[in-house]
């Protein structure tokens, strides 16, 4: 009967492409149940509800109590498609929620998505990478993308893949090498990522010398840096428009440049005028790295003669807001100023 | 003469009897009569004692359901004559009862009395009632089945009402609170969603200036073990070359004082080597060797033969004077002359000096020419030379002689 007074309450959810919920504590296990019905109709009902009441973590918990993730293993590999791309998004948004990321992790999913890497779909394909972009911001969730051995098809598919799904690919990419990097150098990363560099692209190219900048943080990347000689590649991307690339590729270079080979390479190609511009720009993002990169450079005599001259840039960077640039400037002055 | 009661409360029980009353304590009744008190008076009820209610016979026991109850009595019932007199009723009628029924005779001997029950319908006495157990139970939970679709039927009248505009509610004003709440909310969900976003992208500059300064920090630490580590290698490369240069330094000292100690060592070497050689020989005058070789040897040799000439020269000699001598003797013996004697004791004594050299190959020699020898042996030595020169002067004489003889 209508009535005046407005109801609190939300207008009855009536989607009839989603299954009905049970009450309360039914709801879940029920919908289970649903999910391993032989019928399809059924199971995409069951998957649309699933969507909706995933996105709340109590919800999230008790479906990972219930063994939900070994229905939704098994409806992986299922041939309608619309039940795969739920199935991952369900996955995808367990993910975003902490207590969904460790089940994840714990039920070993990450194996059974890597089957589904090459799925016609593309929304599938999104999902997954999402998926595995979320698990591996964890140390144990990129541990486990490791040992599920990921990062040669990753790098693979690099190469092929939409640029929205390579975005994530070179996010899950960036978290995992920061664990280890032996398998993504024998996969040939670096050169993939060399031709990332010079994608049109800013997105990509900023995640792409982030990647780079994780490799070159680990010893044998750095050896794999100098010799495929991506440091003038970084240089040139100094001067990009983007601050995001700028940044990266500063951070990629000072971490590349530790290296001695790495810093006469640097030094051969002309590095110093272009970081000391980055430095001088007060707006800019990179002036950190930026500021490390000519620390390091400045380790050299020749590096040192130059910037000797030019010692007032840094006395400005002492006056930066932020600490840790301030820090990175007297440093880099206390260097310069070395005398044997 | 008994209080009669008012005619309309005599009327038969067409209502069911009620009597209520303020509660309150009954009087107790006491156990024994009392004493016939001396002023007769009246006695009245003493409310002082207090009466078990169990044992009130005023209170109705038993059935009070279904025995109607007695019609209203005509008289106060609490009289105690009427009480006696009822009493006496009810046991005047169990007693007449009881006589009315004779009971059975006793049974005929051999037979038995059995009580039988004789109605129409039997009965089954016993104590035991029979008992059946029955049990239900519910149904587990099942999800309740959607309500079917209920239409009551329709009964009544219909009515109907018809509102002109204008009349139930005027609009304008009725969906004010209506479109407030319908904006508010929306607006509110929207700003929700906004804050989350702006949440998760504060998030995420959170975590990427993090994961800068962890950068930063981590690059630096990079750079401070590079650097470390080319300090060390090179303070190691300079360690180790002090270390050589000490090596060769201490060598090329070793060196000077072994040459020095060699060549002290070996100074009077060449000298000694030379005395010893030159002592053993080795350096000699070839003159002087050839002296020594050639000269002497020759020399001595010459001097043994002359020598040897003097020997045999004086063993000529000797042998003469022996023959002589015998000669002598036996012409001695023929004839002893003393003065012969004499001069052949000179020239024995002279010659025996010269047959010691023959003497030993010589054995036949006299045992005085022996005594003769051993005395003078001393005294022969020295003036060997002496004697050697004359014995070679009479030597030649007796070669001479011998040769002239």
């Amino acid at each position: 009967m209508a009535q005046p007074r407005i109801s609190a309450y939300l207008p009855p959810d009536t989607d009839p492409t989603k299954a009905a919920l049970a009450f309360g504590r039914r709801a879940l296990p029920k919908l289970n149940e649903e999910l391993q019905s032989p019928e399809l109709l059924t199971q995409q009902r069951a998957l649309m509800a699933l969507c909706d009441l995933v996105h709340d973590p109590e919800k999230v918990y008790q479906a990972i109590a219930l063994g939900f993730l070994d229905s939704l293993k098994t409806l992986l590999g299922h041939q309608d498609q619309t039940v795969r791309q739920k199935a991952t998004e369900v996955l995808s948004v367990m993910a975003s929620h902490s207590i969904g990321r460790e089940g994840l992790i714990r039920s070993g999913v990450i194996s059974a998505l890597a089957g589904l890497l090459d799925d016609p779909v593309d929304i599938c394909r999104k999902n997954i990478h999402q998926t595995f972009d979320m698990l591996a911001k964890l140390p144990q969730g990129a541990g486990g993308v490791l040992q599920a051995g990921l990062i040669p098809p990753l790098v693979l598919k690099l190469k092929t893949e939409l640029d929205e799904i390579q975005e994530l690919i070179l996010d899950t990419l960036s978290n995992c090498l920061r664990v280890e990097v032996s398998e993504a150098l024998e996969a040939g990363a670096v050169t993939v990522l060399k031709e990332k560099l010079s994608h049109p692209s800013t997105a990509i190219r900023s995640k792409a010398a982030w990647v780079l900048l994780e490799i070159s943080s680990h010893a044998e990347g750095k050896m794999a840096m100098c010799n495929e000689e991506v440091i003038p590649v970084l240089l040139s991307l100094l001067e990009d428009t983007q601050p995001e690339v700028q940044e990266n590729s500063a951070g990629a270079l000072m971490f590349a440049l530790v290296t001695p080979q790495g810093r006469s390479s640097a030094m051969g190609a002309e590095a110093i005028p272009p970081l000391l511009t980055l430095v001088a720009e007060e707006t800019s993002k990179a002036r950190l790295n930026a500021i490390k990169t000519l620390t390091l450079l400045a380790e050299l005599p020749e590096g040192r003669q130059t910037l000797l001259a030019h010692r007032d840039t840094f006395l400005r960077g002492l006056d930066d807001p932020s600490e840790a640039v301030q820090r990175a400037a007297e440093i880099a002055i206390t260097v310069i100023d070395w005398k044997p | 003469m008994v209080p009669v009661r008012a005619p309309e409360l005599a009327v038969p029980a067409s209502v069911p009897y009620s009597f209520s009353s303020q509660p309150r304590l009954l009087p107790p009744r006491p156990k024994y009569r009392p004493r016939q008190q001396a002023n007769a008076a009246p006695r009245e009820k003493s409310p002082v004692h207090h009466c078990n209610i169990m044992i009130d016979p005023r209170v109705v026991r038993g059935n009070v359901l279904s025995v109607p109850p007695p019609p209203p009595q005509i008289i106060h019932p609490s009289t105690l004559g009427v009480k006696r007199h009822r009493r006496a009723q009810k046991l005047a009628k169990r007693l007449t009862e009881e006589q009315i029924r004779p009971g059975t005779p006793e049974p005929v001997k051999g037979r038995e009395h059995v009580y039988v029950q004789t109605e129409l319908y039997l009965e089954e006495i016993s104590d035991r009632i029979i008992e059946i157990d029955g049990e239900c139970q519910t149904d587990e939970f099942l999800d309740r089945p959607p309500t079917p679709l209920f239409i009551p039927a329709k009964t009544g009248k219909d009515v109907a009402t018809q509102i002109e505009e204008g009349e139930l509610f005027d609009f304008d004003i009725e969906v004010k609170p209506i479109l407030e709440v319908l904006v508010g909310k929306t607006v509110e969900q929207a700003l929700l969603e906004v804050m989350e976003e702006e949440e998760l992208a504060q998030l995420l500059s959170h975590q990427r200036a993090f994961a800068e300064l962890r950068n930063a920090e981590f690059a630096e630490l990079q750079r401070l073990e590079e650097q470390d580590r080319r300090i060390r290698e090179e303070k190691e490369r300079r360690r180790l070359e002090h270390l050589e240069k000490l090596r060769k330094q201490k060598e090329t000292a070793e060196k000077i004082a072994a040459r020095a100690f060699a060549q002290r060592y070996l100074a009077d070497l060449i000298p000694s080597v030379f005395n010893n050689l030159h002592d053993s020989g080795f350096f000699y005058d070839p003159v002087e060797r050839d002296i020594e070789t050639v000269f002497l040897p020759w020399l001595m040799s010459e001097v043994e033969e002359t020598l040897q000439k003097k020997i045999l020269g004086r063993t000529m000699l000797d042998s003469l004077i022996r023959v002589v001598v015998e000669k002598r003797l036996d012409e001695f013996r023929h004839s002893p002359p003393s003065d012969q004697k004499e001069a052949p004791a000179e020239e024995p004594g002279a010659t025996d000096g010269a047959p010691e050299v023959s003497g030993e190959a010589d054995a036949a020699d006299e045992p005085v020419a022996e005594e003769e020898e051993t005395d003078q042996p001393v005294a022969e030595e020295q003036p060997t030379d002496f004697i050697s020169s004359q014995l070679e002067e009479q030597g030649q004489e007796a070669t001479a002689d011998l040769e002239t003889e």
